[in-house]
């Protein structure tokens, strides 16, 4: 059945209104609030601090206009109710507006991006028994250590890695000079071996390229063993990190002994680099 | 078969009687062996150790008696990697006094920096080793502080003054901060950094002849705070001179000579309590030379109000104000005596490492209480019998302050002061303010320092 055509039923729809609609939405309006919101500990003085700057601002004039307004409760709920009846959200953030705004969104929101990706897994590396927060504390103690020990001096046998910054600007960015410690000293290669394929039960080793994540592991395993053997030269709960940054420091300035390690590794790559042409192999995948 | 029918005690006559007795002792008692020969022949064998045997080496060098301790109570005052501050002055004379300075940020003098070292003011805990020069924060309770020490001073009256507040609030940073006035304004300091160590029994004691109830002397300790004291104040002892002789010295220190030469007196443990002693009463003395203002500051109250660690000769526990040191202390605390020429007695409470004290807790809430002209004043636990009467009468007119977090104004100001310092990586906007102050349990200033310092996120 069609509907009845009539002139009352468009009246329906028809509102009459005690106060003005709101504007939606209101974004700058809340941008002006934000800047003239005081901190939330201030109890006496809301007002602006420079009112002829704020009348100045035209989003500002309109927002204390709407403001002067001086809704009662009952009619700020009903204009709620008004609002959802229109198919906005009555509670919507960016329309209630936030002290400080809502947070940029960027492509590194996640909880667990939130620290670099080398602080990250070395703090993972650092933690025993699963105690996270301890290693988190240590690593912070770490970091603090590198910011107040001078600026390393660089050997020239043990160049960093190339296109790293240079040693005077390392220690006022502390997560940069651990990174580029574990990633000078961090082997290219690991060797594989493939059971019994060198005859006689012997194992074929061959040198195999290996992601930046477990160079990085590898290398930082490496300075835990120099620091497990280093006896502590004091006592307390900051002596393990703070032996875990004088290692990093004797990476920088080539003083430690991890680089050996790193040139031994190389070395038998170089040596087993002959074996990745032995027949057996053309059935495997190395990598 | 014959033999089974022979008689026990014919087979116990044909063992030799000095055999039998050897059998028969050496079950009970190991003397023989240990005083016996030791072996020659296994002199040359050598014992493996499992640590001999793991690296091939020599084991590492210990460290020696005090090096490991030193090095974890290390204090460094400056990084040569933190960027200068613009605009970052020396505090002068007045400047922690003046309200305008409310919010800033101002470097302690090179100067007061060597006095306050030699007073152990700083602590290995907070962060004075990443900044390119030590510096504090002027709050508004310093600058309440500093004015109350002032009037005090030009009225000749002592102010007695306790810090409270939850912990790492900066209560210690408050003390530190007196001292800075303290040594800028000629006056004459006394510390005692850490109280645990003076009833913690790990100083000797011994008690002091002729006092009745037995009163305990801390010769090293005395010795200790005396060097402290000379080494921060020298000019202003070389400056001063005695009023009395002391007989009881061991050195003759005539009239009119010098406090300097008073305190050199002590030179080693022995009769350091008597020097520290007789330098008290010379502060203490009303007439003749007019003295400076003396403040004399302690952290860590509850330790000096209960019962000490230390045992009589009847092997009975020593309350705490049963040392002498504690007792001048106490006294000065509780109002018992004064300053002539004027002074502080400054405490603070430590709520890291400290014992329960229900008495002190008690005394100090209705201090908060009475001054805050509260209608109800918090009564003692009627349930609870170890309230000590002792502590309760030391601190009923000692004026409390609680300390609690800083505001947003002056939160900015350090963050800002940490970021010029090259130290805090971020973009310093409201919303980090508001973030870290937030973070530091609203402005809880060493909350803070961890929140924008110690952590991984540079």
């Amino acid at each position: 059945m069609p509907p009845r055509l009539n002139i009352w039923s468009a009246c329906r729809t028809l509102s009459v209104r005690a106060t003005p609609l709101a504007q939606w939405p209101q974004q700058p309006c809340v941008a002006a609030a934000q800047a003239r919101r005081p901190f939330s500990d201030n109890l006496q003085n809301t007002t602006p601090s420079d009112p002829d700057q704020s009348v100045s601002h035209p989003a500002l004039a309109r927002f204390r206009q709407t403001e002067a307004m001086e809704l009662s409760e009952n009619e700020k709920a009903l204009e709620k109710l008004r609002q959802a009846s229109y198919g906005l959200n009555p509670y919507d953030p960016v329309v209630e507006g936030h002290k400080y705004g809502m947070p940029e969104i960027t492509a590194h929101m996640n909880h667990k991006d939130r620290y670099g990706p080398v602080v990250l897994q070395v703090t993972k590396l650092l933690m025993r028994h699963g105690k996270l927060a301890k290693a988190q504390r240590d690593m912070a103690v770490i970091l603090n250590h590198l910011r107040s020990s001078p600026p390393p001096k660089i050997k020239a046998l043990r160049p960093l890695l190339p296109g790293s910054p240079p040693p005077e600007q390392l220690p006022l960015d502390p997560a940069a000079y651990l990174t580029v410690a574990i990633d000078s000293v961090a082997p290219l290669i690991r060797i594989r071996g493939f059971k019994g394929m060198a005859g006689g039960g012997r194992s074929l080793e061959v040198p195999v390229p290996i992601p930046v994540r477990k160079r990085r592991r590898t290398a930082f395993g490496w300075i835990l063993d120099a620091v497990n053997k280093k006896p502590s030269k004091g006592s307390g709960r900051d002596m393990f990190p703070l032996r875990v940054a004088e290692e990093i420091i004797a990476v920088v300035e080539g003083r430690s002994g991890v680089w050996e390690k790193r040139q031994q590794l190389h070395k038998l790559a170089t040596a087993t680099r002959a074996n990745l042409n032995n027949a057996k192999l053309r059935n495997f995948t190395i990598l | 078969m014959l033999r089974s029918l022979v008689r026990p005690s014919a087979v116990a006559a044909a063992v030799p009687r000095a055999a039998w007795t050897a059998t028969q002792t050496s079950s009970f008692s190991t003397s023989h062996a240990a005083l016996a020969k030791p072996d020659n022949s296994k002199q040359g064998r050598k014992v493996v150790s499992q640590n001999q045997g793991r690296g091939g080496g020599a084991a590492p060098k210990k460290p020696a008696a005090g090096e490991r301790k030193a090095l974890r109570k290390r204090i460094q005052l400056s990084n040569s990697n933190a960027l200068p501050v613009p605009g970052l002055e020396d505090a002068r004379k007045n400047d922690l006094a003046k309200p305008e300075n409310i919010g800033l940020v101002l470097s302690i003098p090179g100067q007061v920096q060597d006095q306050l070292r030699a007073v152990e003011a700083f602590k290995a805990t907070q962060f004075w080793h990443l900044f390119r020069n030590a510096s504090t924060l002027v709050r508004a309770e310093t600058v309440d502080m500093v004015q109350r020490m002032e009037a005090a001073a030009a009225n000749k009256q002592t102010l007695r003054l306790v810090y409270d507040g939850p912990r790492i609030s900066g209560k210690s940073l408050m003390l530190l901060q007196s001292m800075t006035h303290g040594f800028l304004n000629d006056w004459i300091v006394i510390n005692v950094p850490e109280a645990q160590e003076l009833t913690t029994a790990v100083t000797e004691y011994a008690p002091i002849p002729g006092t009745s109830p037995t009163q305990y002397m801390q010769n090293n300790y005395c010795l200790k705070l005396i060097k402290a004291i000379r080494a921060s104040n020298e000019k202003l002892l070389a400056r001063l001179t005695t009023a009395h002789s002391h007989p009881e010295l061991p050195q003759n220190i005539p009239i009119n000579s010098t406090l300097l030469q008073l305190t050199n007196a002590a030179k080693e443990p022995e009769g350091a309590w008597l020097v520290f002693n007789a330098l008290w009463k010379e502060l203490m003395q009303p007439k003749g030379q007019v003295r400076p203002p003396v403040l004399f500051c302690l952290d860590g109250l509850a330790q000096v109000m209960r019962v000490s660690d230390y045992r009589s000769a009847a092997f009975e526990l020593i309350h705490a104000h049963d040392l002498a040191l504690v007792r001048l202390f106490v006294d000065a605390l509780s109002g018992a005596s004064a300053f002539p020429g004027g002074g502080v007695v400054l405490a603070a409470t430590s709520r890291n490492n400290s014992p329960a004290a229900p008495s002190m807790d008690l005394a100090l809430n209705q201090r908060l209480a009475q001054i805050a002209g509260a209608a109800e004043v918090p009564q003692r636990d009627p349930f609870f019998r170890g309230y000590d009467e002792r502590v309760l009468a030391a601190l009923p007119t000692v004026h409390v302050r609680r300390l609690g977090g800083m505001t947003k104004a002056e939160t900015r100001s350090l963050l800002w002061y940490y970021e010029q310092s090259g130290l805090l990586r971020q973009k310093l906007d409201e919303a980090t303010v508001a973030e870290k102050w937030t973070l530091g349990g609203h402005g809880i200033i060493g909350e803070m320092e961890k929140a924008s310092l110690l952590t991984m996120r540079l």
